[in-house]
């Protein structure tokens, strides 16, 4: 009896188990795909080691398919990627192949993990794993590995904006490479105090809570044009 | 009488050319600053950030009127003290080597008033050109870049001070960077008060600076116990309003040791003019 009603559950696909990799990707993609573009303000709290950096606000634009600002009038730390590159490189299913993983809870959301493989062997992304939610179609916990800024992970919270699969909240942890700062050039050339030890690599946290989302509401494309 | 002379002595540093010299050197200093970050202030803001842009971003309007108003400050508080002792190395000398010191002293004013009037007169002058380093290197420099967050280097990482916290931070580091100003002043007015020219002092107050300045830096614990007592140490206090947290301690210390050397080298000049030989 037990044994028929897994094959059952298995079925009805309550953790996703009936979906191979790609197909709960298109479940992703076709969220991504509903959002031409968007606006929104975003509060950024980072903790990072050796950055000390107060809360800053910014306003971030997206436009299909790469186009991305970041407008703060103070200075906004935010991480290289992660931030519009993952969606873009998801809804081009040419570039990678995904490999259909464990299932695992995230913050009381039952997920499945894909393992992206990028095909271009340029590609920046070596190794992408989402972590996906099957029964609402979100990324909940996403980790890149890549060439240049290391291992990125990021975790998402969502409200208001479920449906177009835009976050509220938005939590990186980044790999910090030691920093060495030249007495010459430091400002505090009469400290002579110890500097505080870190170990070789750190990781930093950067938090990005985002409100007021106007979504498919148009947005020209001089608003990314540089500065 | 006091008020009188030390009128007299602000014409006097107003007649000469070499007044004009540290004001215009000054000026000429901070429009290169300005003309290089113009030019090419975005691989200055790289080196600074080099070491995190392949993990982070940053965004937002890094080179601004106050970074550049900090750099200013950083760079030309070292040279700023010889500019001001061109001038107030001269004010006792400068009379002995003309030759009109028997003159000054045949007025109604004591030695003592002498001392005092030329020390006021070398600390508006002082004041003067700290006014016209914070006037140029703040309102000039955030005419020309525009204003916002400020990125401090030190030797542990960066720190980013909002905009709306700096104006206070800026007047508190100028007016310590005065005193630390004012300091070198004094030294070389008591310098000049045993010169029979105004090369010695200007000389020997450029000589203890950096003097100081490297046994300072020196990384050698036989001089630990008298770096806290040196004026060099504290001139580079103002850096520390832009620390966070603020270090309000470190901040009064350095006044207090600011405050207490001016104090000592003016005992040490009045002593010495009052008990120098202007007859022969």
């Amino acid at each position: 009896m037990k044994s028929v009603l897994l094959f059952v559950f298995i079925l009805s696909g309550g953790f996703g188990f009936g979906q191979t990799a790609e197909e709960i990707l298109k479940g992703v993609i076709d969220k991504i795909d509903l959002v031409e573009d968007y606006q929104a303000d975003v509060q950024i709290k980072a903790a990072i080691p050796f950055i000390k950096v107060p809360i800053a606000k910014a306003k971030i634009y997206f436009k299909q398919k790469d186009k991305f600002k970041v407008e703060s009038k103070g200075i906004a730390i935010l991480p290289k990627q992660g931030m519009s590159d993952l969606t873009g490189f998801l809804s081009n299913e040419k570039k990678y192949s995904a490999v259909l993983g464990e299932a695992k809870t995230i913050n009381e959301h039952k997920t499945r993990l894909i393992s992206i493989l990028p095909t271009d062997e340029n590609s920046e992304i070596i190794l992408a794993k989402v972590y996906i939610s099957t029964s609402e179609d979100l990324i909940y916990r996403t980790v890149l590995t890549t060439k240049s800024s290391g291992t990125v992970s990021i975790d998402y919270e969502y409200n208001l904006n479920k449906k177009y699969g835009l976050p509220n909240k938005m939590t990186f942890t980044v790999d910090i490479k030691k920093f060495k700062m030249p007495k010459s050039v430091a400002s505090d050339i009469r400290n002579n105090d110890k500097q505080k030890k870190y170990k070789d690599n750190e990781k930093g946290t950067i938090v990005l809570t985002f409100s007021n989302y106007l979504v498919n509401k148009g947005i020209s494309d001089d608003v990314f044009k540089k500065d | 009488m006091l008020w009188k002379n030390t009128i007299n002595e602000l014409l006097k540093i107003a007649t000469k050319i070499r007044s004009y010299i540290g004001i215009g050197a000054l000026t000429l200093l901070i429009i290169i600053v300005l003309f290089a970050m113009i030019a090419d202030g975005k691989s200055y803001i790289g080196f600074v950030t080099a070491s995190f842009e392949q993990t982070l971003s940053f965004n937002g309007k890094i080179l601004n009127g106050n970074l550049i108003a900090f750099i200013i400050m950083q760079m030309l508080i070292v040279h700023v003290p010889l500019l001001i002792s061109l001038v107030t190395g001269d004010l006792l000398s400068g009379e002995e080597a003309a030759g009109t010191i028997r003159m000054l002293a045949t007025k109604p004013i004591s030695r003592t008033g002498i001392v005092l009037s030329k020390w006021i007169a070398a600390t508006i002058y002082t004041l003067i050109m700290t006014v016209w380093l914070g006037f140029l290197s703040l309102f000039v420099a955030k005419w020309m870049f525009g204003t916002g967050d400020l990125i401090v280097l030190n030797s542990n990482g960066l720190l980013i001070i909002p905009e709306a916290d700096l104006a206070w931070r800026f007047g508190l580091a100028l007016l310590i960077a005065f005193l630390a100003l004012w300091t070198v002043a004094t030294l070389s007015l008591a310098f000049s008060a045993f010169a029979k020219n105004s090369v010695g002092p200007i000389v020997s107050t450029m000589s203890v600076i950096i003097l100081f300045t490297i046994i300072g830096t020196l990384d050698v614990s036989v001089f630990d116990s008298i770096k806290p007592y040196m004026f060099t140490t504290h001139m580079a206090a103002w850096r520390s309003v832009f620390e966070d947290p603020y270090p309000t301690s470190a901040i009064w210390e350095s006044v207090l040791i600011l405050v207490a050397h001016i104090a000592v080298l003016l005992g040490i000049t009045l002593f010495r003019f009052n008990k120098k030989d202007i007859t022969s």
